[in-house]
């Protein structure tokens, strides 16, 4: 058979409503982003069909959550919902919490715990961890920039924290199943998860609520894998799930 | 057509890399890829990889094309089993992988292999980046020496600076060529590529099975190029490397 694209198909725009659950804006010194403004980031989504992102500043992934939040402002409208960085330092969880009572925080992300060496332990992040779930405020974690031994021990400790793992790779592989199991109210982003079959494996054991499309831009490009979402073997409900269903649900409707 | 220049062979189990063909085939087939080529890179002295390939290939002939596999750490074998990797395997160019091995790219150990492909007009591909014997430029050296190869940049370097590297040497050389796989999806690489090195020299491909090709093919699908462009980059390219 085959042959699918070679029919004309040589273009590609998503069928289903998309809300990106993974999208920097900003620069870094390391990795200038492709769009200096909101217009630019604008055009990139339209051209995919990517309706919605949530999005958090570079600066505050290795720099600084404080001043990286402080400038995700500049970045906010229609479609753009904030996700706001956390620290190590109490300076950065008294932001969090300030945002929190003025009813601006439906998500939270770990800043670069390896770019920072402050390992993801609970002697360090223990009382923002703590607040989170307390909160019910999700935690968005990068397997790219924290170590997969240390979310697997730290989370195991707040079962009640809903956290969303990011960029998971096919170098993971030996320890996502087992994070997944033994962590019951975590979600996988699926920016760089390629391993063959892998996410229809991984759908077919943990269920499709448990995953959800981010591009993880501008690090990585955002059409291929949602190109690809688009072409797993399931049904356009499950495919709407992945892109913006189950994000919506973590995110508890405020958006 | 729609042809896939690079995969795999073989087991990986600490990836979760298994080359079931079912699977391989089931993900080609969900969007429109006709062929893949593929090779075993795991056995330095070639046979043994380069019959798994066989026997693969033979399981579906109208899928998957294979490509040989040597490796200049055994040097003594190089020849004869690129020779029958090609005239009795029938397999229809050569991989080499650089990492394994303490040869640059541009050393002379790897000549024998440079100089049976340009003999015979056929394509090398070699994993390109930033390891130090896997440097898109040294492959450029080796290209210069050696016009009637053709030799194609696997991961067209990876990331910069490599990246860089592998589209110098595209422009600067009419028998180099860029491949596209990489697990670095970085934003604008494929138009990029087109724009410095031109559609003619840009080959998709996908690691399959140590990654899915449907995201990797959806960076060729959703790049911001133009549909000629896709078209060559997605299969003429290859069918004219190839002979198909």
């Amino acid at each position: 058979m085959a042959s699918q694209q070679n029919s004309g198909q040589l273009s590609f725009r998503a069928r289903v409503p998309v809300f990106d659950a993974n999208i920097g804006v900003g620069h870094c010194h390391d990795r200038p982003s492709p769009f200096a403004d909101v217009t630019g980031l604008r055009a990139e989504m339209q051209r995919h069909g990517v309706e919605r992102g949530l999005i958090y500043h570079l600066q505050g992934e290795t720099l600084s959550a404080i001043e990286g939040n402080e400038a995700l402002r500049a970045w906010l409208g229609d479609g753009l919902v904030p996700q706001w960085v956390a620290g190590p330092s109490a300076d950065s969880l008294a932001q969090l919490r300030a945002l929190h009572a003025a009813g601006e925080v439906s998500s939270v992300r770990l800043h670069n715990t390896e770019a920072s060496r402050a390992p993801f332990a609970d002697w360090i992040y223990g009382e923002l961890l703590a607040w989170l779930a307390a909160e019910r405020i999700p935690l968005w974690i990068s397997l790219a920039d924290t170590p997969v031994a240390e979310v697997m021990e730290t989370l195991r400790r707040f079962p009640d924290l809903q956290a969303v793992l990011l960029g998971a790779h096919y170098v993971h592989s030996l320890a996502l199943r087992p994070l997944l199991r033994a962590l019951p109210c975590a979600s996988m982003e699926l920016s760089r998860f390629e391993n063959l079959g892998g996410i229809e494996s991984l759908i077919g054991e943990f269920g499709v609520e448990r995953f959800l499309y981010g591009s993880y831009y501008p690090r990585y490009a955002m059409g291929p894998m949602l190109f690809y979402l688009h072409h797993l073997a399931i049904d356009d409900d499950a495919l709407a799930a992945l892109t913006a269903g189950n994000l919506e649900r973590i995110l508890g409707g405020t958006t | 057509m729609i042809i896939d220049f690079h995969g795999h062979v073989g087991r990986w189990d600490s990836l979760d890399m298994v080359d079931d063909p079912a699977e391989m085939l089931r993900s080609m087939d969900a969007v429109g890829i006709d062929k893949s080529c593929v090779f075993n890179i795991f056995h330095p002295e070639g046979k043994p990889g380069n019959d798994q390939t066989a026997a693969f290939v033979a399981r579906h002939p109208d899928r998957f094309i294979g490509f040989a596999y040597v490796c200049p750490t055994c040097p003594n074998t190089v020849r004869p089993e690129l020779e029958r990797a090609i005239d009795e395997l029938g397999f229809r160019a050569i991989k080499i992988y650089p990492p394994y091995t303490p040869f640059p790219l541009d050393d002379s150990a790897w000549d024998p292999i440079y100089e049976f492909a340009a003999e015979r007009g056929l394509a090398v591909i070699a994993h390109t980046g930033g390891e130090p014997t896997a440097a898109p430029a040294q492959f450029g050296r080796a290209a210069a020496r050696f016009p009637n190869a053709r030799f194609v940049a696997g991961h067209s370097g990876n990331i910069e600076p490599y990246r860089s590297q592998a589209i110098d040497a595209a422009q600067r050389l009419p028998n180099y060529f860029l491949e596209t796989c990489s697990t670095f999806r970085t934003p604008g690489v494929i138009e990029e590529l087109v724009a410095k090195a031109g559609a003619d020299r840009v080959l998709f491909g996908s690691d399959m099975p140590l990654m899915d090709p449907r995201p990797q093919l959806g960076k060729i699908i959703t790049a911001a190029i133009d549909d000629d462009a896709k078209r060559l980059i997605l299969g003429e390219n290859a069918r004219g490397l190839l002979g198909l």
